[in-house]
């Protein structure tokens, strides 16, 4: 099981660090250095995560203005950047009201289990080969049962407000995101079965940096895969076409209706967040991931060629990679805004038929369809078939 | 250290979540605590390097279960005066004296009994450092489509069988 610490752990003034502690403090102190060490990583991927969460709201903001023709927030900072900010400051001071009929304990802490899940899942996002929390053998059935605890928070936090609004919210949740995540599930699995791994870094590591080695263009069935799995992805995470469970003109603002200040933004924040947990889930798996083309991003080629120090040339591919995952998922996470505002919402029993006629088959016979091609054609992407097709017809020459 | 944090962490969090299901007089706060209890169970998993049954508990019973619980109580509707007309109590909390006094005493037996089965391995037994922990994921799959096949398609055909009933039961009839 290989962490962030253990990328870490490899330079020279780690080494340095817990001997000097091990000397001060007369015990070995290799794993309270690697607890810091941990600690600081999951305070500042935490933190970059929410800042991307905040300027989620910004960005469709933005995006939605550009898609209409209007200005969008352009007030707060340079071209309006510092708007969540504001708004952030704004949700803080607001009075928090909680309605007198209301379940106080379950709604109190239903905005906390929404952020919970969504947080939980940040520990196996691959955001590079190194800087991801902790590469688990079993991270994508970790990532599928803690983010099952968000449908939980959205349910409960509908049940609790005790209004018909948010409680037709909530259901309407419940019951659309356990519905979908099986066409997700399956969708995964016809990864997984490529891959032959439940790790992200094992599935990472089986694509390549250039669009023809990605699992997306492995076999037609994975085409298919990925975007049954981006559609049930905008489905779990409640976006438009979608949002039912928020549906504005039929529920006011479904689930979260009764819910004010700063309870109200850790289910838009979680939302938000979830949203980028999940294109970055999809870049990960199908997409190519932090992969970077020419293996740029294990910097052997700049110690190599440039005569860079080791460690300073594996640093700088690990910021090519993560610029190579945070490109794609934030590439993924712009389409899914230009989609909310382009496609009007389906109706409920619209969204199970699509879920369970459509989806779920779909996906069920992806599934089989990847094992036989895995086995039909040796586990080769068809590129490959193509390239040696090509190699067997130049030999008869 | 870090293993014995992690214990005492999901075994308070199990225990915790236990205890308070069965004290919590409303049946959704129930469910809640329950949650609480099952990711205790997960970290226990974890702890005993079982990390593929550790992520399937998570994904069956806190992702399944708890939510299809919610959802069942939440359509059977609920009732906001816990006495009825007579002031007797409605739905009586689960931890009242007689069901704690009940279930020490099984809780003793059942323990007795567990110990006198295992009291060979403990007294043999060598306190030892747990073995380097290792990947259990092939392990499982390797055993279920070898050793284990039979068992593991009866639960299949169990569970399309339980599918096609819900589905056949749900069903609106025509006439």
């Amino acid at each position: 099981m290989n962490s962030v610490v253990s990328y870490f752990s490899q330079t020279e003034g780690y080494q340095a660090i817990v001997k000097t502690l091990s000397e001060l403090l007369g015990f070995d102190a290799t794993s309270l250095v690697a607890f810091i060490v941990f600690g600081a990583v999951v305070t500042i991927v935490v933190t970059v995560l929410a800042t991307i969460g905040g300027l989620g709201t910004y960005a469709e903001r933005k995006i939605s203005a550009d898609l209409q023709m209007r200005q969008g927030p352009n007030r707060v900072g340079p071209f309006g950047i510092l708007q969540f900010l504001a708004d952030g400051v704004k949700m803080i001071l607001k009075e928090d009201i909680v309605p007198r009929q209301a379940d106080r304990f379950l709604f109190n802490i239903s905005p906390l289990l929404c952020l919970l899940g969504v947080f939980a899942s940040l520990a196996v996002v691959p955001f590079s080969s190194g800087f991801t929390l902790v590469n688990l053998n079993v991270g994508i059935i970790y990532l599928l049962g803690v983010a099952s605890i968000v449908g939980i928070g959205i349910f409960l936090g509908g049940y609790s407000s005790n209004s018909k609004w948010s409680m037709l919210g909530g259901m309407r949740g419940a019951s659309q995101i356990i519905s979908y995540e099986i066409p997700v599930t399956l969708s995964i699995l016809a990864a997984v079965v490529i891959v032959g791994g439940l790790s992200f870094g094992a599935a990472t590591e089986a694509q390549g940096g250039l669009p023809h080695q990605w699992l997306i263009f492995h076999n037609p069935f994975t085409f298919i895969a990925f975007f049954v799995l981006f559609i049930g992805s905008l489905a779990e995470a409640n976006r438009a076409p979608f949002d039912l469970p928020e549906a504005e003109s039929e529920l006011v603002s479904g689930y979260h209706t009764e819910f004010t200040g700063m309870k109200f933004a850790f289910f838009a924040l979680a939302e938000y967040i979830e949203v980028f947990v999940l294109c970055g889930v999809a870049s990960a798996l199908f997409l190519g991931g932090y992969k970077v083309p020419f293996d740029l991003g294990t910097g052997a080629i700049f110690s190599e060629k440039l005569g860079l120090h080791p460690m300073l040339a594996k640093n700088i591919g690990q910021l090519l990679q993560l610029g190579a995952f945070f490109t794609k998922a934030l590439l993924l996470y712009y389409v899914v805004i230009w989609i909310r505002w382009t496609l009007p919402r389906l109706r409920v029993d619209h969204l199970m038929v699509l879920c369970w006629k459509y989806l779920t088959p779909i996906a069920l016979f992806n599934l089989v369809g990847v094992a036989v091609w895995m086995y039909a054609f040796d586990g080769q992407s068809f590129f490959a078939l193509i390239a040696k097709m090509g190699a067997a017809a130049g030999g008869h020459h | 250290m870090f293993g014995s944090t992690l214990f005492i962490i999901s075994a308070l969090l199990t225990l915790g979540g236990a205890f308070m299901v069965v004290a919590s007089k409303n049946l959704v706060h129930a469910c809640v605590f329950l949650l609480a209890s099952l990711f205790g169970v997960a970290g226990l998993y974890a702890t005993l390097g079982a990390d593929f049954l550790a992520a399937i508990q998570l994904v069956v019973y806190a992702g399944g279960v708890v939510i299809l619980m919610l959802f069942a109580i939440m359509l059977t509707g609920g009732s906001q005066d816990l006495s009825n007309k007579y002031g007797l109590n409605k739905i009586p909390g689960m931890g009242s004296v007689r069901t704690y006094i009940a279930g020490g005493l099984s809780a003793l037996v059942i323990s007795l009994v567990v110990l006198k089965i295992l009291a060979n391995v403990i007294k043999s037994a060598q306190v030892g450092e747990l073995p380097e922990f290792t990947t259990t994921v092939e392990k499982i799959g390797t055993m279920l489509l070898t050793d284990h096949i039979l068992a593991f398609e009866i639960s299949s055909i169990l569970l399309l069988g339980a599918l096609i009933g819900a589905a056949v039961i749900s069903r609106p009839r025509k006439g």
